[in-house]
């Protein structure tokens, strides 16, 4: 059969998100890839021009919506740069908390859309059920299950309520025990193993020079994070260490990816359960919102000239945010804010990867790489 | 009476529920009384009917003409006729409404099973719903404490095996309490509010599409589907037809639906149509054949092609018969695998993968074309578990049927019992039953990807189902010896057949897991890698 | 605890960066100290004239084993002093990543002791700024076949601030839609915000029946 150009997307049910993957296929194996973006494009980093500093990280939520408070949080440290703000040590340890509660939630709503695309339809409920906890915990910090709005420049919006230490440590006990089952469903599956052993395979160098990060790269051999390499919040006073997966001899593979994530929800539960512990004042103390050790004040104008950047380890790899200073107001918004999403970068990557393997292996690569178009988008 | 030599099939098992002797003798009744009515005297008349463009030459009747001996001339005809189409709808019918339970118990079983909720509470929500009453202590509702060792039962194998509900706040998403009534309706009409909604659905033929066989494409499938149960005995005495060669028949017919699919795919005009059509003409063909060869292993081990025969066979002349399954272990394992992926379910879906195909080879229908195919696969998988429970299960009799009945002091009333029964229950008790692990099977695993699943079919199915036909054909051959069988038989057959599966599936290579840290340890270190890809 | 990379270590690094690239033509490098919230970073921090940005960039690449390219931003300043009219702000970083080796046929993972690093193996940022002059159509080297992560930012920031890359292949529209008409990019300073301050959007008695200045003309 002659070489055809078939279109996935916009509206399909694999993409995990608004875009269009062009295929061209010959028989069953796909020959050349083509990713058209931009169907979410809604000029957020134009918006950010004129909103002041606090109003931006509303929008920095709705960036990537599974993993909000990831984006938030990046943005607020490049504004914490930009505004030369020292935050105290106790928000540090709420906002690493609550960012480490919102990535385990965004890697379970990335295994519970990982399993249909390979056919597995239980998981998806499990993983959502158990995601309901961690937005439980999150509606607690934040106020809502999706869109927390919860720092603020110079520490965070509000203490952590009372009993909630108490709550995190029961359902994250309960979580690690489950993480059990979701393995058994897809380790013991000599069908899941079939499926995604052998697919997508990628070298950690290429990876890099590609501009993928994250746990797409530490899938591939090399533990590099960087919480550790350019160092930000208290990770270095807890124990933890980034999960590294023994790659297949070609490179990374999809299930090297999975694995990767699933040992991350563990070492982020693990850090959420040490920062309830070593919390400074105790984990069931409660200030009230605008208490010095939660909130520091910051100024509200960055005047032209000053910049302020920050790298940041998102969910899906390195995010960031460059600020520059003096726009309207007499600097009281940003002139220009950048924003690098992850996952713009590694959809190309992902496309190409995908070539010589099947049609049937495209949900599998894609998934594993582990899309969310809100940020590519912006 | 003339009534033709219909059956050559000598029958040994039997039971009340006689429809097809009813529906022959109503037939025969009634034929006879139109037959005493009609007046017996020969009338002297010539009637010539002139040709027409159907009749080139004309057709004369008479010179004397007697109706009554006229009529007796065409009645064996007309009474086959009458009860074909008297059994046609009495089969369809049963049919159909047994089907019922089928979308039913896929619907409450994969909830159920999505809900973790454990085993027991599983297979007991599918008969009764939970009005106020949580998914949860259902033994509680027996009357005088009976329920209360089932609780100490249930609670010791949770705590091994199921999931303890410690928090509120987990439990509070598993915790389904439905209002209304406890028997059955929770959920049950929504098979026919879907059959509604796609009744009433516009029906949308794509621009460039080749109507004709756009058209005909879900009649091939539908057609094919229904007609399969037309061999399907349901019961003893309830089936449509029963020609010698019924088996043959039958499974002729099941394998030409993939010829619709084909059609399906390709008439749309959709890429992803024909992808999906024509991974499923791949598919079907290769599990076809494994497919045959192993029933071909059952029929030679039953001795007949006619399914009838073959349930009488693992019924037994006297005592000690011996199901199928017991005698052929492989070869249900190997229908089993065949038939699911004959009728496209997960772990075989790949044709109508809905996360790259959007719904594969169906998916430009719409409206009640896409409700009868969705409707012809469900059939389908509604024949493939009907027909295991009567090559391997025993189709109508009850489990030990005969060591019960012959038991010294009880075996009276097991007796009574078993034939007051009717075998059409216990057909559908086993036909769910399997449909219930089809369904379990659908939860648990992933999809296969084409090229696996092809490789899959042609490597290893088929020189297994070769083997399987080896073994019947020496068991028919050198071990029967038209008494039942000896007890070692079916015993080594099952303990050799059970000690290969354990041993296949404990494949644990502890020195890989320890160097990969990996928690599971199924191939570690050597990546599977069937189908080919770019290095 | 954890282990992170020592500061000491890293500002050490940065600084013998910042001053092996001082040395070529047209380049100024320097170490800012970056602040979020408590830890301070060093950062190497650089102008580049637009002439000598791809010298340095393969510089940067083959002698410095900067490995990473992280965001390509293009800014637009219609009001900016002299020739600083358009500014390319290049993010970079030094991952220290090789690949794993191989032994026995099994990967080894490379874990990397953060607290030991040292060397040219010491995570290091760089923010580097190309300044361009007032043009209508500014142009800077493209960086796409030294790191292939600068591809689609580099697209990004064609699509969204018109600053085009010479040598790029397969430019193309990424987020605006691909038949945006030509010369339309909206990060320009001239374009401005429907209700760019909230006020305007109450004092509005259309309201949002309102259509767009440009309603009809761009798509």
């Amino acid at each position: 059969m002659a070489e055809m150009w078939i279109s996935m997307g916009p509206q399909h049910p694999m993409t995990h998100g608004l875009w269009t993957l062009k295929v061209k296929v010959d028989g069953e194996t796909v020959v050349d890839t083509e990713p058209d973006l931009g169907y979410i494009h809604r000029g957020v980093e134009k918006i950010c021009e004129a909103r002041d500093f606090t109003q931006i990280t509303t929008y920095c939520d709705r960036l990537c919506y599974a993993s909000a408070n990831t984006w938030s949080h990046s943005y607020i440290y490049a504004a914490e740069d930009l505004l030369e703000v020292e935050v105290p040590e106790r928000a540090e340890y709420i906002r690493l908390v609550a960012i480490e509660i919102q990535r385990i939630a965004s890697h379970l709503m990335w295994l519970g859309a990982y399993g249909p695309d390979i056919g597995n339809l239980s998981v998806m409920v499990w993983c959502l059920r158990e995601r309901e906890m961690m937005m439980d915990l999150l509606q607690e910090l934040g106020g809502s299950r999706m869109h927390y709005n919860f720092p603020r420049v110079g520490g965070v919006k509000r203490d952590l309520p009372h009993g909630f230490a108490q709550r995190a440590r029961a359902k994250l006990k309960l979580f690690l025990n489950r993480i059990q089952e979701y393995e058994a469903l897809f380790d013991e599956s000599t069908v899941f193993l079939v499926r995604s052993q052998g697919v997508g395979y990628a070298k950690p160098e290429e990876m890099v020079n590609h501009g993928v990060t994250g746990p797409n790269l530490r899938a591939g051999g090399v533990n590099y994070d960087i919480r550790w390499a350019h160092p930000y919040s208290v990770y270095s006073e807890l124990d933890w260490e980034p999960p590294v997966e023994r790659s297949s001899i070609k490179g990374a593979d999809c299930y090297d990816r999975y694995r990767v994530r699933v040992e991350e929800m563990r070492v982020s539960a693990s850090l959420v359960l040490q920062a309830l512990d070593k919390m400074p004042g105790g984990a069931d103390t409660y200030h009230e919102p605008g208490d010095p050790m939660i909130l520091a004040k910051a100024p509200a104008r960055a005047p032209e000239g000053t910049t302020g950047a920050h790298h940041f380890e998102d969910s899906r790899g390195e995010s960031m945010f460059y600020i520059a200073g003096g726009g309207e107001g007499r600097g009281k918004q940003p002139y220009r804010v950048s924003i690098r999403s992850p996952i713009f970068i590694t959809i190309p990557f992902a496309a190409k990867c995908m070539i010589g393997y099947k049609v049937a292996d495209i949900p599998a690569i894609m998934g594993s790489f582990d899309p969310c178009i809100g940020e590519t988008d912006r | 009476m003339h009534r033709g030599d219909r059956q050559v099939i000598h029958m040994a098992s039997g039971d009340w529920l006689n429809i097809v002797g009813w529906s022959e003798s109503f037939t025969s009744w009634s034929m006879d009384n139109v037959h005493d009515i009609l007046p017996s005297n020969d009338i002297d008349m010539e009637v010539t009917i002139p040709s027409t463009w159907a009749w080139p030459d004309p057709i004369t009747i008479g010179p004397i003409f007697n109706l009554q001996q006229g009529f007796a001339s065409i009645q064996p005809a007309l009474e086959s006729f009458m009860h074909a189409t008297i059994m046609c709808t009495v089969v369809f019918t049963v049919m159909m409404l047994t089907m019922l339970a089928i979308p039913y118990i896929e619907r409450k079983f994969i909830g159920r099973l999505m809900d973790r909720l454990g085993a027991t509470t599983t297979m007991r929500s599918l008969w009764v719903g939970e009005s106020g009453v949580t998914a949860g202590e259902w033994w509680k509702q027996l009357p005088f404490g009976m329920g209360i060792p089932i609780g100490w039962v249930v609670n010791l194998l949770n705590s091994y095996w199921g999931n303890s509900h410690e928090l509120e706040t987990v439990s509070r998403v598993n915790n389904r309490s439905y209002h209304g009534y406890w028997f059955l309706l929770p959920g049950f009409f929504q098979a026919f509010a879907d059959f509604m909604k796609f009744a009433t659905k516009e029906h949308i033929v794509p621009k460039n599409a080749d109507k004709v066989v756009f058209e005909i494409a879900p009649v091939i499938i539908l057609a094919t589907t229904i007609m399969v149960f037309a061999f399907v005995p349901f019961g003893p005495h309830i089936y449509a037809a029963n020609p010698e060669l019924s088996l043959l028949f039958m499974m002729a017919i099941f394998g030409v639906a993939p010829l619709g699919v084909f059609f399906a795919g390709w008439a749309s005009n959709n890429k992803y149509t024909l992808i999906g059509g024509m991974r499923s003409a791949a598919q079907l063909t290769a599990y076809e054949i494994p497919l045959l060869i192993t029933v071909l292993g059952v029929a030679v081990l039953s001795g007949s092609f006619n399914i009838i025969e073959i349930v009488d066979f693992q019924m037994g002349q006297n005592e000690g018969n011996v199901w199928n399954i017991f005698l052929l272990p492989l070869g249900a394992v190997l229908f089993l695998i065949t038939m699911i992926a004959e009728v496209e379910r997960i772990p075989f879906d790949m044709p109508e993968a809905e996360a790259e195909l959007v719904e594969g080879w169906w998916t430009e229908y719409g409206g009640i074309r896409w409700g009868l195919m969705f409707a012809a696969e469900y059939m389908r998988s509604y024949a493939a578990c009907i027909l295991f429970a009567l090559f391997f299960l025993g189709g109508w009799e009850a489990p030990f049927q005969h060591t019960l009945s012959n038991l010294s002091t009880v075996g009276g009333t097991f007796e009574a019992v078993f034939s007051a029964v009717p075998g059409l229950a216990w057909v559908l008790i086993k036909a769910w039953l399997l449909f219930a692990v089809f369904v379990w099977i659908r939860a648990s695993l992933h999809r296969v990807r084409t090229d696996q699943i092809l490789e899959f079919g042609w490597r290893y199915l088929l020189p297994l189902s070769v083997v399987n036909l080896v073994v019947a054909t020496i068991l028919r051959l050198e071990v029967w010896t038209g008494e039942p069988w000896d007890l070692w038989v079916p015993v080594t057959l099952t303990l050799a057949a059970l000690a290969l599966f354990v041993i296949l599936a404990i494949d644990e290579d502890e020195e890989a897991l320890e160097v990969q840290r990996r928690p599971y340890s199924t191939q570690a270190v050597v990546k599977a890698s069937p189908g080919s890809h770019r290095d | 605890m954890g282990k992170i990379v020592p500061i000491k270590t890293q500002r050490a690094e940065a600084e013998k960066l910042a001053a092996a690239i001082s040395e070529i033509d047209g380049v100024e490098a320097g170490v800012a100290e970056r602040v979020s919230g408590t830890n301070p970073r060093p950062v190497v921090l650089g102008n580049s004239s637009p002439e000598s940005w791809r010298a340095l960039a393969e510089a940067l690449h083959s002698e410095h084993g900067i490995d990473y390219c992280s965001m390509v931003t293009g800014v637009h300043w219609p009001e900016g002093d002299g020739d600083k009219k358009w500014e390319v702000v290049y993010h970079l970083m030094r991952t220290g990543i090789r690949n794993p080796p191989i032994e026995d046929g099994l990967v080894q993972p490379v874990i990397v002791d953060p607290s030991t690093v040292e060397g040219s193996d010491t995570p290091l940022e760089l923010e580097l700024h190309v300044y361009l002059p007032d043009t209508r159509t500014p142009s800077v080297d493209s960086v796409q076949d030294i790191w292939v992560g600068a591809d689609w930012n580099e697209k990004e920031t064609w699509d969204l601030v018109g600053i085009d890359f010479d040598g790029h292949q397969g430019m193309r529209r990424v987020l605006l839609p691909h038949e945006t008409p030509k010369g339309f990019h909206p990060l320009q300073k001239q374009h401005r915000l429907r209700y760019h301050g909230f006020q305007d959007m109450y004092d509005d008695s259309q309201g949002f029946m309102r259509k767009p200045a440009d309603v009809g003309k761009i798509k």
